[in-house]
């Protein structure tokens, strides 16, 4: 393996194309480093593009999932209908009813959009749950640029046609995709960005810590949120020793390359927080909550994590209760 | 459409449902030539990929078949395929193409069983028309 300056210059001088671009994990934490502001990752997408794909993660079954969708006219990310359909407010709740279609994974995903509806409902927000697709996310970082533009498509005429002004989502990936890849006619918020205006009323009284998702930390510049969020709801944030633009990445961004390197990353991630204390450890993207989780698992037998892993929207409505 | 003949894909693990396609076939039972058979050491060893790239290959239908619950040869082999097919059959279901996959299990004394599976999947599939992403190939 290489380091970022060899693999750019080998690719820019000699033009030659090295197995390392699927190496890396896209995270953003080297050009928050670099004193010349290099955009590795932008470089590593373009150089992806329409190349054959490294490793994928499960063999690649979501990103055939995903690629299905493009080409099948009525399939959707449908969850069960729900909200307020003359809504000005879209809430889009991307992939999270396929993260554990294959697993057992012990995360309810589903519960991350019923918690989202419940909070923007609190806000007085009430949402139209958006049947959209998936974001294409993966496809895009993944090099398979045709099957995100179907994607883009047809969501970009999906989301014209349902005449929202705000579209609210709650994973980083889609805030991150639907911001800066889609060129949309409404504005695109992360949820967390909501909650941190909001007084939902608890008081909860939690040792928490955060891990900042790449996405919509580094990608976005968005580290405040849910931290304010979280204090603004009563539980007090230690954080990890790693944190905000410093922050470690739970290594499977784009559905790939979940190997040994990115298990120490994210076994080590789960030591930092451990050491912090705290009871919950929150996190602001599905795909970090779902590999976290499944390397928690992973180690029980070995080590002892006694925090959760959860959601941000799913804990502050667990919070919220039947109030 | 009557010209449509649907592709059909047909796993048969080793031990009962190959041995009982071997007897209907023994037994000259007629059944239509439209299932191409892939003899598989277990039926779980099918995956979800598998499946969902036979559908984006543009197969009309997949038959998954198996021992029965409680006869397999790994002794809880077809238990986890049976877990595996109802995760999948969500997955399809969101696609749009739950109807396209059919589990069943058949035993090596079963060649008839064998023959009114694969006839009455391939009846149901003429019925149900083309693979969407057959029609998407063919456009391009």
């Amino acid at each position: 393996m290489t380091t970022p300056r060899s693999n750019i210059y080998q690719t820019n001088v000699y033009r030659k194309s090295s197995d390392d671009i699927w190496n890396c994990l896209t995270c953003g934490l080297c050009y928050d480093g670099c004193p010349q502001g290099v955009d590795y990752p932008e470089f590593v997408k373009e150089e992806r593009e329409g190349k054959q794909q490294g490793d994928l993660v499960h063999k690649g079954v979501f990103t055939l999932l995903s690629d299905l969708m493009a080409d099948l006219k009525e399939s959707k990310t449908n969850l069960a209908e729900s909200g307020n359909n003359d809504s000005k407010i879209g809430y889009y709740p991307g992939c999270l009813d396929f993260h554990d279609m294959f697993f057992d994974l012990d995360v309810d995903f589903k519960s991350i959009a019923d918690s989202s509806m419940k909070l923007l409902e609190k806000m007085d927000m009430s949402a139209k749950m958006l049947q959209l697709k998936c974001c294409g996310h993966d496809q895009l970082w993944q090099g398979d640029t045709e099957t995100f533009e179907k994607l883009k498509e047809q969501n970009t005429k999906l989301i014209k046609e349902s005449g929202i002004e705000t579209l609210v989502t709650s994973c980083a990936e889609c805030y991150r995709t639907l911001s800066m890849d889609y060129d949309l006619p409404c504005e695109v918020v992360h949820i967390s960005q909501l909650l941190k205006n909001a007084d939902l009323g608890i008081d909860s009284n939690t040792d928490v810590t955060c891990h900042d998702a790449c996405r919509l930390g580094r990608h976005m510049g968005e580290y405040d949120a849910p931290r304010e969020a979280l204090s603004s709801a009563g539980a007090t944030v230690t954080e990890m020793a790693h944190s905000k633009n410093e922050s470690w990445c739970c290594g499977v961004s784009t559905m790939m390359s979940c190997n040994d390197r990115s298990k120490a990353l994210r076994k080590a991630r789960l030591d930092e927080a451990k050491d912090t204390e705290a009871k919950v450890l929150i996190t602001s993207c599905p795909k970090c909550l779902a590999h976290l989780n499944c390397m928690k698992t992973e180690q029980e037998s070995v080590e002892n994590y006694e925090f959760d892993i959860k959601d941000l929207t799913v804990f502050l409505a667990e919070q919220l209760g039947g109030k | 459409m009557s010209d449509f003949e649907p592709d059909i894909l047909t796993f048969c693990c080793n031990w009962c449902s190959y041995a009982g396609a071997d007897l209907a076939g023994v037994s000259r039972l007629q059944y239509p030539t439209n299932s191409r058979v892939i003899r598989v050491m277990c039926s779980s060893r099918v995956e979800p990929i598998h499946i969902l790239e036979a559908l984006k290959e543009g197969t009309d239908g997949i038959l998954v078949t198996g021992c029965h619950i409680g006869d397999c040869h790994y002794i809880e082999g077809n238990i986890h395929t049976d877990e595996r097919m109802k995760e999948i059959v969500d997955a399809l279901e969101h696609l749009g193409l739950r109807d396209r996959l059919h589990l069943e299990w058949v035993s090596a004394a079963e060649g008839k069983k064998f023959q009114e599976t694969i006839t009455d999947f391939v009846e149901k599939i003429r019925a149900l028309g083309p693979n969407p992403l057959k029609n998407n190939k063919k456009e391009e």
